[in-house]
């Protein structure tokens, strides 16, 4: 146990001794910071767009239209004007050299048909087109009901923004976390667990590889039996891991708390900033994430273990990581769809295969509510899993770290399994 | 008298297709250096293995230190008391001398704090002391050579397990490693190694086993074996004039067979022949002599008689 125990504290110490580890104790909190923030920058000012509104219209609905534009903080009206020949053309080219960004067309047909027409450099801005549609749809019904003789005060008291609150019930008590707030944490928690178990895995890969590579494995596999070098570099290797989330985790809660003040300073001052809404995470989730992220860890460590025993070098290693890669990609790539219905039957599926369910249960735990006995069915799982692989994949790793030469074929696999 | 060491039994391994040893029984008895020489692929390093319980044997027993109910990975048992230096060498590349070798002599069972000042006393014996704090990869292949001897030995092992000990060392390190050798011998540590120099397998060895195809061919100690194995050679040196040699060397009856280069020959004597009547009929011929002496068969002779000429060739390739 004393050699195990020594094996762990090389794997830890010399990990926290390199430069690598330390930066991306800096560079987590600032990255996964910067993807709750930088969208902030990209819905918030922006810059105001610059468009030219051509009014074809023969009452005061374009003027109407130009004027409630500008009066938004999206776009900044440079002019009304009617249409001439070559002037779509005239204006092509101005947005052309960036003096405008774009120009809408509004005629009489738009308040009797809807249609209206917007050329820009950027039509795929949902926030643009989602302004234009929202002040022309306003602005066309209240023409219409006036036409049909209703009082404009009358319309304009009638007229109601509906804003819709959600909050999700979890485990029959509602909680304060909104739909966006839900997903949000979802797709944080899928991130963070999918990034830590490859780079972490990985590791294990390469500090057996090095081993064996170098001859050392001999040495110690003299000394202690493969299977508790195998489980001190993974556990190693996982309190690592736990140290960085640490590190992360005190640096994001400084980030956070001063998250009103930068939010502040990216957001117009003249709107509520658009601040990312920090989900509420309770201990209960917390709880989750991490006894999954540690499953899947020492689940997919075992592997990637096994993966670095059967290579001879890293190109080697390289190629046949690759299907333990892609078995890991499975959950996350379906993370929009476990966040999303987090009660189908494919997410409950994901939750309960062991080699998905480490990103797929957090993911639907914290989209949704998960009752308890699909959780204890899932961790069991999980647990029996990874007696299974860390069976077979210390059986390869016993056999691999001893050979040199072409890499097994999976006959030769399975003879080194039953060996 | 102290038992054997190590004790092999009949021991035997197979890889997919292939057997690398094959009932290999021998004997290491204490306090003495015990070679283990073969050509390449003969299974020194299976054997090897297999006494250091890193491959349990298919068939046989291996007993170390006089242990009987030791067999096959028990050896791991005994780790603290083996001192091992595999066949290709290597370390962790980014960590600190000092590191690994307090983090080796860890595994051999040592305390912490007791291998930090062991370490560091090998260190500076090898004149490695100001390199202690360097990562491995900043020392030289040569210095990284002596770190590893020094893992090797940092534990105070009973029994070290040297394979292919010389291959790759420069001459400097060479006579480290010579020297390093004897001292443990002197404090009766018992030295197994196995290479396929026979040169120097003939300077260091008490005791040795040849090898080839996982099958034992000899085993003994150097003296019997030459002893055994002695052909009657015979080394001439001319003074001078040759006087009839040539005639005389082609006496199927007192020569099998010659390397006559002139002023110097070596001669293996027919059998029966009398080396004294060589002299005589040389001296009566007008020969001037510089050199008359009766040779024991150098250990190279011995390996390839028993190994055959195939495996020569193959040993002439490696550069040691």
């Amino acid at each position: 146990m004393r050699r195990v125990w020594a094996v762990i504290r090389r794997e830890f110490v010399e990990r926290l001794r390199s430069r690598w580890f330390w930066i991306s104790a800096v560079l987590g909190p600032l990255f996964f910071g910067a993807m709750i923030f930088l969208p902030l920058l990209f819905t918030g000012p922006g810059g105001i767009k610059r468009i030219v509104v051509i009014d074809g219209t023969t009452t005061r609905f374009g003027a109407r239209v130009a004027d409630s534009l500008d009066r938004g903080s999206t776009f900044a009206v440079v002019a009304r004007v009617s249409p001439r020949a070559g002037l779509m053309d005239s204006l092509a080219q101005q947005v052309g050299l960036h003096r405008l960004e774009g120009f809408l067309f509004v005629k009489d047909a738009t308040v009797e048909t809807g249609a209206a027409e917007y050329r820009a450099a950027n039509v795929s801005a949902f926030r643009d087109v989602a302004e234009l549609q929202g002040v022309l749809g306003r602005l066309a019904v209240n023409e219409r009901l006036e036409r049909a003789g209703v009082d404009p005060a009358t319309v304009s008291r009638a007229q109601l923004r509906i804003r819709l609150e959600t909050k999700k019930i979890a485990g029959a008590k509602t909680t304060g976390e909104s739909s966006a707030e839900s997903f949000s944490l979802a797709y944080v928690m899928a991130i963070v667990s999918f990034v830590a178990i490859a780079v972490y895995g990985v590791n294990v890969m390469s500090s057996v590889l090095e081993e064996k590579t170098t001859r050392i494995v001999e040495v110690l596999v003299s000394s202690l039996p493969a299977f508790q070098l195998m489980l001190g570099k993974v556990l190693g290797v996982g309190a690592v891991s736990i140290f960085q989330f640490m590190v992360w985790g005190l640096g994001g809660r400084l980030l956070l708390s001063q998250r009103a003040a930068i939010a502040g300073r990216l957001a117009p001052l003249d709107r509520e900033p658009a601040v990312f809404q920090m989900p509420h995470v309770s201990a209960a989730t917390i709880a989750i994430f991490l006894s999954y992220f540690l499953g899947g860890f020492f689940l997919y460590s075992a592997m990637f273990a096994a993966v670095g025993a059967m290579s001879s070098n890293e190109q080697e290693a390289r190629q046949a990581q690759q299907p333990v890669m892609f078995l890991l990609m499975l959950a996350y790539l379906s993370v929009f769809a476990l966040a999303g219905d987090p009660a189908s039957t494919y997410s409950i599926a994901l939750s309960l295969i062991p080699f998905t369910a480490p990103i797929a249960m957090p993911v639907r735990w914290a989209a949704g509510s998960v009752a308890r006995s699909e959780v204890t069915a899932s961790l069991a799982l999980l647990v029996g899993g990874i007696a299974v692989v860390t069976w077979v994949a210390a059986r390869i790793y016993r056999v691999g770290i001893l050979m040199t030469g072409k890499r097994p074929s999976l006959k030769e696999l399975g003879r080194w399994i039953r060996a | 008298m102290a038992p054997p060491v190590i004790v092999l039994d009949r021991v035997a391994k197979r890889f997919a297709g292939h057997t690398a040893v094959d009932a290999l029984s021998l004997e290491v008895s204490a306090g003495l250096i015990y070679g283990l020489l073969g050509p390449n692929g003969a299974g020194k390093t299976t054997t090897i293995r297999m006494i250091m319980g890193i491959m349990e044997p298919d068939e046989g027993a291996v007993r170390l230190f006089g242990d009987e109910t030791d067999i096959g990975a028990g050896a791991r048992n005994h780790s603290a008391r083996i001192g091992y230096l595999p066949e290709e060498r290597g370390l962790y590349r980014k960590m600190r001398v000092l590191d690994v070798l307090v983090f080796l002599a860890e595994m051999k069972g040592v305390e912490r704090r007791a291998a930090r000042v062991k370490a560091t006393e090998w260190l500076e014996r090898l004149g490695l002391s100001d390199w202690r704090l360097r990562r491995i990869d900043e020392l030289s292949k040569g210095m990284q050579q002596k770190v590893q001897f020094i893992s090797t030995i940092l534990h105070q092992p009973e029994l070290v397990v040297l394979d292919e000990p010389f291959a790759g060392l420069d001459p400097v390190n060479t006579q480290v490693l010579k020297d390093t050798v004897l001292e443990l011998r002197r404090r009766g540590v018992t030295i197994l190694f196995s290479t396929h120099i026979m040169e120097q397998a003939e300077k260091l060895c008490d005791e040795l086993c040849i090898i080839a195809r996982g099958r034992r061919l000899v085993e003994g100690a150097v003296s019997d074996i030459k002893r055994t194995h002695s052909g009657h050679h015979l080394t001439i040196g001319f003074d001078g004039s040759p006087g009839r040699a040539t005639q005389i060397f082609a006496d199927k009856a007192l020569v099998k067979k010659v390397d006559d280069y002139g002023q110097y020959a070596e001669l293996e004597l027919a059998a029966g022949a009398d080396a004294q009547q060589i002299l005589r009929e040389l001296i009566g011929s007008g020969a001037r002599l510089s050199r008359f002496e009766l040779m024991e068969p150098s250990l190279n002779k011995i390996f390839i008689d028993l190994v055959g000429p195939e495996a020569a060739r193959a040993e002439a390739r490696p550069g040691a």
